[in-house]
């Protein structure tokens, strides 16, 4: 059932595919043109030369992919981090009911508060400075990293356990053999959504409180009223959130590909 | 339908005539039904025997006008089948209920789908779910109900459509032993008292012959008529009469030697 | 049952005794009250909120229906939009074809990277925060109730088409409501979308909400209004999606599909 390129199904896929986008850029086009639209608005051709422009010219005090690598390099810092200890808390939480007890009521203080809603607070306690910003997204990813290990460390077959116990396994056995397999799935969805959380966290904090970076780049574009900057960071910022959730995704399929959660 | 004691002439109402089935693979065809001719009368309880996975479900799909068919015709009361035809109903292998939808939700839906009024609907939802002994449960989910009850359910959904002819495919290939032979005795009181023709599935030999009138017994990939046994022993039948083991013994010896050869 | 009780003694010890490190780490200036008010602190605060507008101009009672207003009119109708465009797009072919590359374009976007575009079309009125709000529910809600109905069980539908459904009754009747968890999570992922962008957009620019009342009792140092907001913030995030899970439980009959 191998699709070629010309079979018929796949002649109209490009076909659909293809007169979606030129309608939309038709639309915008048309918009810049007879609309206010374009007053303040950059034509699709002028913001795809933009884009380019942009990989040589700096904006700001670096180029766009300069930009890029230093919003990748804080959302890196602040992801390890977040992850590191929200799996750590997630597992004892989830396998330990008496951590569960102890952690789990000041643990639901900080759970519904999104990551971005700690940005002054940071700036507060910590200043303005890359530290905030690593705090930021560590607060965006952290629930969700918790939330999830938790979930699964509390859904492993009791079986499995029962039958190491029986076979006189060790707690720290079972701990590692047993409960830490099993919650990698799960892991594993919480990596995934807590990677776009952390993601959408630094563009907030850039705009907030940086003078470079991804997020910094879209609100200086507004700020200074040229538009095609704004335009450039969107779409830059869209490919960079593709990027890594594709490169998660696979990642968890080579490495779970026993689980069904992962397909 | 009142069930007529006295079996007047049994007429034939589904005649397939020179079925093939071909699938498309990567390497190449597939072939699962291989020229099939088979007619199914009126009001029998007709078992498709076959040991194998392949071509018996496919066969039932094409019936019930699920799949379409490579070669060869069905006649349907002697008119060409095409398509779905709401005189046919279907139980499914996996509980195929709906599970947003309580035991009367899913009963009614055939009626439901035509536009019977919701009185009319379900009155007679109402009386195929007293038919399979389910009294009690109209308003339970299917999350709620047991393998067989599920069953149950999927069987009172097919009649309350008042099909004239009822596929089941392995309906109850899921439930353990025990669950598997009270829904055979519950199938059989039913047929009885609601005569309807009954297509059934099977890759047990012995539901196969406490079930059937006749059983047409298939070979495997490609599924063609190997044999066909006309059943004529009293029901409810005697699992361990000595006739119902000499014929068990002779087609398992059968459905053995064929797969023997096969695998030279 | 005694176990349990016994983890439930734990936690309000635990809590109570996070409390009172808390109240007695900043009443006795290890860390000062500038960085850390005590708890005691923040209940005036909170109380004194509710009547007064100093810092910011509001009350606390405004700032939250602000806030509520604008990302529920958002929320609404990116899923009164965005769920009948993912069934169709799942439903009829033609229409995956058409929107599925422009949808795929805009979906890695995150909403608060629409923030600084919306500012500059619309203000930084509350048509600026109820688009951006809109983009962060209008695509989950599409993504889950696409797959949703893409999910249907081919039996299910059989079940129907045997029964003489026509197409739109095996649409309405079967694959709708079989998607109807799936669209629920999709609602759920949008709603928290919903909060955390406006809460960026609000921090970023406005002159209303509880974004703008926490930035701006940064900007003069009043770090005690912070902490309240950021709590009322997660306060009101945690009652809306519980909201939303009684809806489902209403809606979603059957239990989950497991």
């Amino acid at each position: 059932m191998t699709k070629t390129l010309f079979s018929k199904d796949s002649r109209e896929t490009w076909f659909y595919g293809i007169m979606g986008l030129l309608v939309f850029l038709l639309v915008w086009q048309a918009a810049c043109i007879f609309t206010d639209f374009g007053r303040i608005f950059p034509t699709p051709g002028v913001s795809l030369s933009a884009f380019f422009h942009a990989f040589i010219e700096p904006i700001g005090r670096y180029t766009l992919l300069g930009h890029i690598s230093i919003s990748l390099r804080r959302v890196l810092i602040g992801y390890t981090l977040s992850s590191i200890s929200g799996i750590i808390i997630g597992l004892l939480m989830g396998y330990s009911k008496l951590a569960h007890a102890i952690i789990y009521p000041i643990f639901s203080i900080i759970r519904p508060i999104p990551g971005i809603a700690w940005i002054p607070l940071a700036i507060l306690w910590i200043g303005i400075g890359e530290p905030t910003i690593h705090f930021i997204i560590f607060m965006g990813g952290f629930s969700q990293m918790v939330m999830n290990t938790m979930d699964g460390a509390q859904h492993i077959d009791m079986e499995l356990v029962g039958v190491a116990k029986v076979l006189g396994a060790k707690e720290s056995q079972i701990f590692r053999k047993i409960v830490l397999p099993s919650s990698i799935p799960y892991i594993f969805t919480g990596l995934q959504t807590s990677l776009s959380t952390s993601w959408m966290a630094v563009l907030a904090a850039e705009m907030i409180t940086a003078r470079e970076g991804a997020g910094w780049l879209i609100i200086a574009g507004m700020q200074t009223g040229k538009i095609e900057n704004n335009v450039i960071g969107m779409i830059s910022i869209g490919a960079v959130g593709l990027v890594l959730a594709t490169l998660l995704r696979n990642s968890e399929r080579r490495l779970c590909r026993w689980s069904v959660r992962s397909r | 339908m009142v069930s007529t004691k006295q079996i007047v002439k049994e007429e034939t109402i589904i005649k397939l005539e020179n079925i093939s089935k071909t699938f498309l693979v990567e390497d190449g065809e597939a072939r699962v039904i291989d020229k099939i001719d088979m007619e199914i009368r009126e009001n029998e309880f007709l078992v498709l025997f076959g040991a194998g996975q392949c071509g018996k479900t496919t066969l039932l799909k094409m019936l019930a006008g699920l799949e379409n068919k490579t070669e060869g015709k069905i006649l349907l009361g002697g008119k060409e089948m095409k398509g779905f035809d709401p005189g046919i109903g279907m139980v499914y292998q996996t509980t195929a209920l709906f599970p947003w939808l309580s035991v009367m939700g899913n009963v009614e839906f055939g009626p439901k789908a035509r536009g019977v009024s919701k009185k009319e609907r379900q009155k007679q939802a109402q009386y195929y779910i007293d038919l399979v002994g389910l009294k009690g449960f109209e308003k339970h989910f299917p999350s709620m109900l047991s393998g067989g009850m599920c069953q149950r359910v999927g069987i009172a959904r097919a009649y309350c459509n008042d099909p004239k002819i009822i596929l089941m495919d392995e309906p109850f290939g899921h439930l353990d032993a025990q669950t598997r032979y009270m829904m055979e005795e519950e199938v059989e009181k039913i047929w009885d008292r609601e005569k309807r023709t009954i297509v059934f599935v099977t890759n047990n030999i012995e539901e196969a012959l406490y079930l059937a009138d006749r059983i047409i017994i298939l070979t495997e990939c490609p599924a063609k008529v190997l044999k066909e046994y006309t059943i004529d022993l009293p029901r409810p039948r005697d699992l361990v009469s000595p006739e119902f083991l000499s014929l068990r013994e002779e087609i398992s010896s059968l459905v053995d030697l064929r797969e023997g050869a096969d695998n030279e | 049952m005694k176990e349990k009780t016994k983890y439930i003694v734990i936690s309000i010890i635990s809590f109570v005794l996070f409390l009172v490190i808390w109240d007695l780490v900043s009443k006795s200036g290890l860390i000062s009250a500038k960085k850390l008010p005590a708890p005691s602190k923040l209940f005036e605060t909170f109380i004194y909120k509710i009547f007064n507008k100093n810092p910011d101009g509001n009350t606390l009672g405004i700032h939250i229906l602000t806030s509520l207003k604008e990302a529920l009119i958002g929320f609404f109708f990116g899923i009164v939009i965005g769920v009948p465009l993912g069934i169709s797009m799942a439903w009829f072919k033609k229409f995956d074809k058409f929107f599925s590359p422009l949808f795929d374009l805009i979906k890695p976007i995150p909403p608060v990277g629409w923030v600084p575009i919306m500012i500059t079309f619309f203000g930084i009125g509350i048509m600026s925060k109820v688009s951006v709000i809109f983009i962060a529910s209008f695509i989950p809600a599409v993504i889950n109730s696409y797959s949703g109905i893409k999910q249907t069980r081919d039996v299910h539908k059989w079940v129907a088409q045997t029964f003489g459904a026509s197409d739109r009754q095996v649409l309405f009747t079967v694959a709708i409501p079989s998607a109807g968890p799936m669209i629920f999570t999709g609602a759920r992922v949008a709603l928290n979308g919903s909060w955390v962008s406006l809460v960026a957009a609000e921090l970023i620019a406005s002159t209303k909400g509880l974004g703008y009342m926490i930035q701006t009792a940064r900007l003069v140092g009043r770090i005690d209004v912070v902490f309240v907001g950021v709590l009322v913030i997660g306060v009101f995030g945690a009652i809306m999606m519980e909201a939303l899970s009684l809806l489902e439980r209403r809606f979603v009959k059957g239990g989950r599909r497991s």
